[in-house]
């Protein structure tokens, strides 16, 4: 456990010497590996599938704010949808401006999430979002697992039914533009997936702020439980396009990954918890106080051997 | 004479001028009143474009039967329904801005007073260096 510590502390003694070079680097990755997931979905031959133009937009997304990375994102992923038709950009624009509209404009900072859900399930662990935002995130983090998962289930609908779309009649935009719309809002597995991160996202929340020993661990657990429990669950009545062994496999990982969060952000010695009283003029105080695990960095001794000849 | 009590203050106080205190000062050069009016203005305006958008989307799906029967429907009625949706729709998200920028103002509010405290612990800390000298 000790030398686990002391690489934790060695890893944020590195970051914060480095910050400066390492922010711009990590947004750069970020910004290029979402382009590259944007482009790689919705077809590298379009107009912004150029491998030189993402190279160069990332480049400059790693001085820019995250949140403009959302948006260029977001410009990214309609031109895609405009090659495909008119239509699906005009349905997956208006998606996007009514999340902006509606909700970023109160929470601004967890527009990253957005970004993150499409990446993660496009690796296959998107269930490790909801619990790490409700673990690091306020309450309102839900609302952003769900802007995210919408997003990511607009991508793909208009990935998978690009064909369809485009032999419906071209003279006839609204039928085009009705078949998009009845497709977006008739698909309930996307509500069953919402349900249950959006669920997860506010027990873990819950439970993690309850004054228990090892609430977050519990927070963790029960959180993951109760996700995959409604993912079985809804998975039974509706198509969510996860399989079950995707789902099990999936959050078992997922769990792992938020114990590694949980090791960096909230690590504290149970064994060694202290309750204590006092009292000032207007209030009695009943604290909890749990120290967090450290390890005392080993001092260098530098002996000077100085030998005369 | 550096007084390293001082100093500790001063640093702390830097960090949260840095910090959070950044976007907690801007809050509260505002009255309340004044605040939560230039949020509830802002949250209407956007409410309004996303009520729009969404009748913009309605319109068109409903494009074929409203110009079938363009001269059949109740426009009258429907224009009203459209308002009321309207009305309830802004009105509930004017609320909930009301409500978690009220929650925002007096955190900040409160933030702010812990830094004025300190700043108050400073000037005595300077008293007492020059009254000692």
């Amino acid at each position: 456990m000790s030398s686990l510590l002391e690489i934790r502390d060695a890893l944020r003694d590195f970051y914060s010497r480095h910050e400066i070079y390492l922010l711009p680097f990590l947004k750069f990755c970020l910004a290029f590996l979402t382009l590259f997931v944007i482009n790689m979905n919705l077809g590298m031959a379009s107009r912004v599938g150029n491998m030189v133009l993402v190279l160069l937009v990332s480049l400059m997304c790693a001085c820019l704010p995250v949140n403009l990375l959302v948006v260029i994102a977001m410009i990214f992923t309609i031109i895609h949808f405009y090659e495909i038709s008119l239509e699906c950009a005009i349905a997956g624009g208006a998606v996007f401006l009514l999340m902006f509209l509606l909700y970023y404009r109160f929470s601004p900072k967890d527009a990253l999430v957005v970004l993150l859900m499409p990446l993660f399930f496009g690796i296959k662990i998107p269930y490790v979002v909801p619990i790490v935002v409700g673990l690091l995130c306020p309450v309102t983090g839900a609302v952003s697992v769900a802007c995210g998962v919408i997003s990511y289930y607009v991508i793909i609908y208009m990935r998978d039914n690009r064909a369809i779309i485009g032999s419906v009649e071209a003279d006839n935009i609204v039928a085009r533009f009705r078949y998009i719309i009845d497709g977006l809002m008739g698909n309930k597995g996307v509500l069953v997936v919402l349900v249950a991160f959006c669920a997860a996202t506010l027990m873990v929340w819950v439970l993690r702020r309850l004054s228990i020993n090892y609430a977050w661990t519990i927070a963790i657990f029960a959180g993951g439980v109760l996700m995959v429990a409604i993912l079985m669950m809804g998975g039974l009545s509706y198509d969510t396009g996860l399989s079950m062994t995707a789902i099990i496999v999936g959050s078992l990982i997922s769990l792992l990954l938020a114990k590694v969060v949980q090791f960096f952000a909230f690590n504290v010695d149970y064994s060694r918890t202290e309750q204590v009283q006092f009292e000032d003029d207007e209030y009695y105080y009943y604290v909890k106080a749990i120290p967090k695990n450290t390890v005392s960095k080993s001092k260098r001794a530098v002996k000077k051997i100085t030998s005369v000849i | 004479m550096l007084s390293e009590e001082r100093i500790k203050l001063m640093t702390k106080m830097a960090a949260y001028e840095e910090n959070e205190g950044k976007r907690y000062m801007a809050i509260g050069s505002y009255f309340r009143s004044d605040y939560m009016g230039k949020q509830i203005i802002h949250s209407v305006i956007s409410a309004t474009v996303a009520f729009l958008l969404v009748f913009g989307l309605w319109l068109f799906y409903h494009m074929d039967t409203l110009m079938q029967d363009i001269y059949r429907v109740d426009l009258l009625g429907i224009g009203r329904k459209v308002l009321e949706y309207y009305v309830i729709f802004v009105g509930s998200y004017a609320l909930i801005t009301y409500i978690i920028y009220s929650f925002r103002y007096s955190r900040a509010r409160k933030s702010l007073r812990k830094y004025y405290n300190h700043l108050k612990q400073l000037l005595a800390l300077y008293d007492i260096e020059s009254g000692s000298r």
